[in-house]
């Protein structure tokens, strides 16, 4: 955590030198505030499309725990990557229940006890389970505990009037839970399928983005630019990591083989998409 | 021996008036220090100041009056900390990542009520956060403009849902009736009728579709023999009245292209605020107008109330937390007219509903559409 903020200051500290020329070019033509209205389609989208995410994350969290119960260590772990995906993306949102965000994907560091304590649950509790003990032994509370978590979630978040602050504040906040646990490699230590997380949080993040750009454009066109030249060198390096170019449901490699080059070429367009992002709010007039 | 004295160090008088100047200078740059972290760092803007040491909050309980709050959460364990404010399991504010060592503010705008707050570890015991009822006298200050976006969109995203279903069922219907399935017919109807009045507020901005969809044989000179009879009264009729799909598959699919041509529409249309609900007491007067002096209410009718009240209540918990702001005792009349219209009507998936006595049903239909109608005025909203 203390490194998300040294990355973020060193990206501010990069952009400073900038910060006056860019103030000069832009001299914005104080354009006319985002009209309130405005913002009703884009968070109505927005909604539908975690609907359709929570849709996703229901059925593959019922192949992932069926898995488990089966007692097929294999199938279960190819699974437990591709299953995260869907609830990564929607973090904003999923994160609100705070319940259900503990004893879905609360980490072992979470607690006192670590891995031994008794409330540490769902999946990072299964995935202990699958990639360091190679066991679905004793699993079948913890797979049908999420099942339910899961179900949960998704009619809570159906009857949910989603907050526009939330939802736009959304895409930093994503960004920001990539510098600080993705790209040091600790949520997923045990499978090392970090780099899934890393693409669902920036798939996440940009359809935020991409649904309120129109808006954003007219407030300050530089600003999407130059997110979008960002999220461009992001994806640009996660497709490197990529085991098909042409089919993106055959995942990443693991973790470990990330250079340590690529870590460090993450950081950068990260820590500053998290920065550029979280202006977005004061941009929509959300403030 | 004179030429090593004039190269010899300072006297050691000078050396300690050295000593003292710079002890002063350090003083001075201190006190400086010391003065401009006190501008950074205000005492009275951090608010309630709460510590989260490795096991806990301190303090563990808090109290502030209702309003505009700033916490300042000063991390004392030595790993990286989150802090939440959470009603019931909702989280309502945070901060996360607080690194060892470090403060950071959080401002929040808090109801009265109890809260709790998360402190470090999930394992770690919860503080609790009472707030205190405000001064009650002092009028609520106006809604700001982004107050209807959430209501909005989330209206936006149950037409969007609506509609599916609306199109599904009609597509159903369309090949039912093509296969003379009667029963299967019936069921269809049923679907893409009730989504149909969930979305009758939106419907009836758009007079055209409204009429082909909705139209009753009254309205019609020729009534149900009137070639330009179609939409579902139409469709109930044969289904029900005649009891035969003949001759009303030309009926469901113009209804089918009815659909889409809402569908389409309803994309680019954004609803203003005051009509969710000046227009949903729009839809329930009419339901009322075509019902007074009724003495019972029963089949398709009393179905079409059902789904008409789901879509109020859908209305009415959208502006709920608005009116809960403006004005609690209008939400509290508005909420209890529409539970006493409740529980006067039978469960939506009864399928043949027995008939209800009209009198308690449309004078309760009534008072909610009453209540509704002067919702705007509350919220300071004009038509």
């Amino acid at each position: 955590m203390k490194r998300t903020r040294q990355w973020i200051a060193t990206g501010a500290f990069a952009l400073l030198p900038l910060a006056p020329i860019t103030a000069l070019l832009a001299a914005p033509a104080a354009q006319a505030a985002v009209a309130p209205e405005a913002l009703v389609g884009p968070v109505a989208d927005y909604k539908l499309y975690v609907l359709d995410n929570l849709e996703q994350l229901v059925s593959h969290t019922r192949d992932f725990t069926a898995a488990i119960e089966a007692g097929d260590v294999e199938k279960a772990q190819a699974l437990y990557a591709p299953t995260r995906v869907y609830y990564e993306r929607i973090e904003p949102i999923a994160e609100l229940f705070a319940d259900l965000d503990a004893s879905i994907d609360a980490r072992e560091d979470d607690y006192e006890k670590g891995v031994e304590d008794p409330d540490f649950t769902g999946f990072h509790r299964l995935e202990y389970a699958l990639f360091h003990d190679h066991s679905t032994d004793g699993m079948e509370k913890y797979a049908q505990g999420l099942m339910d978590d899961v179900n949960d979630l998704d009619s809570r978040v159906q009857g949910l009037t989603f907050p526009p602050e939330t939802v736009v504040g959304g895409a930093a906040a994503l960004m920001e839970e990539v510098a600080a646990t993705k790209v040091s490699g600790e949520e997923d230590r045990y499978s090392r399928t970090d780099l899934w997380d890393f693409q669902g949080n920036v798939d996440g993040a940009r359809e935020i983005f991409e649904l309120f750009k129109p808006l954003a454009a007219q407030e300050d066109p530089d600003f999407v630019e130059r997110v979008q030249a960002n999220f461009d060198d992001v994806e640009e390096t996660l497709a490197d990591y990529r085991l098909d170019a042409d089919d993106p449901s055959a995942g990443f490699e693991s973790y470990d083989e990330v250079s340590d080059a690529d870590r460090r070429a993450l950081t950068g367009p990260v820590t500053v998409l998290a920065e550029d992002l979280s202006t977005l709010r004061g941009l929509l007039g959300l403030n | 021996m004179s030429q090593a004295a004039s190269v010899a160090p300072p006297s050691s008088r000078a050396l300690r008036l050295g000593m003292a100047l710079s002890f002063l200078l350090m003083l001075i740059a201190l006190g400086v220090f010391t003065l401009s972290l006190r501008a950074v760092h205000p005492v009275g803007d951090a608010g309630q100041v709460v510590e989260v040491t490795a096991t806990g909050c301190e303090p563990n309980h808090l109290e502030v009056p209702a309003g505009r709050r700033t916490f300042t959460v000063i991390n004392r364990s030595n790993r990286a900390i989150e802090w939440e404010i959470i009603d019931g399991v909702m989280v309502l504010a945070e901060r996360e990542n607080i690194a060892p060592g470090l403060r950071q503010p959080l401002t929040a705008t808090l109801k009265a009520g109890d809260y709790v707050m998360t402190c470090g570890l999930l394992s770690n015991p919860r503080g609790t956060l009472h707030v205190l009822a405000g001064d009650s006298s002092a009028p609520p200050a106006a809604l700001p403009a982004t107050a209807f976006v959430g209501a909005l969109a989330e209206y936006r995203v149950y037409t969007t849902l609506q509609l599916r279903k609306l199109r599904a069922s009609a597509v159903e219907l369309r090949d039912a009736i093509g296969a003379g399935d009667l029963d299967a017919a019936r069921r269809a109807y049923r679907e893409a009728r009730r989504a149909d009045l969930h979305l009758a507020m939106p419907i009836g901005l758009y007079s055209d579709i409204d009429q082909r969809l909705n139209a009753h044989a009254d309205d019609f000179e020729r009534r149900e023999a009137d070639p330009a009879f179609v939409g579902f009264h139409r469709l109930a009729y044969g289904l029900f009245e005649r009891q035969d799909t003949a001759g009303l598959a030309p009926v469901a699919a113009q209804l089918l292209a009815d659909v889409d041509t809402l569908t389409e529409r309803l994309k680019h249309a954004s609803i203003p605020p005051a009509q969710l609900a000046d227009g949903t007491s729009r839809v329930l007067e009419a339901w009322l107008d075509h019902h007074r002096g009724e003495s019972a209410i029963a089949g398709p009718d009393l179905a079409d109330l059902v789904a008409l009240t789901e879509g109020a209540d859908k209305i009415v918990s959208l502006l709920a937390p608005l009116l809960e702001r403006q004005s609690p005792a209008t939400l509290q009349t508005l909420e209890a007219n529409l539970s006493t219209l409740q529980r006067d009507l039978p469960a939506a998936d009864a399928s043949a509903p027995d008939g209800v006595a009209a009198g308690g049903l449309l004078q309760a239909a009534s008072a909610l559409a009453d209540s509704l109608a002067g919702i705007n005025q509350t919220l300071t909203l004009k038509g």
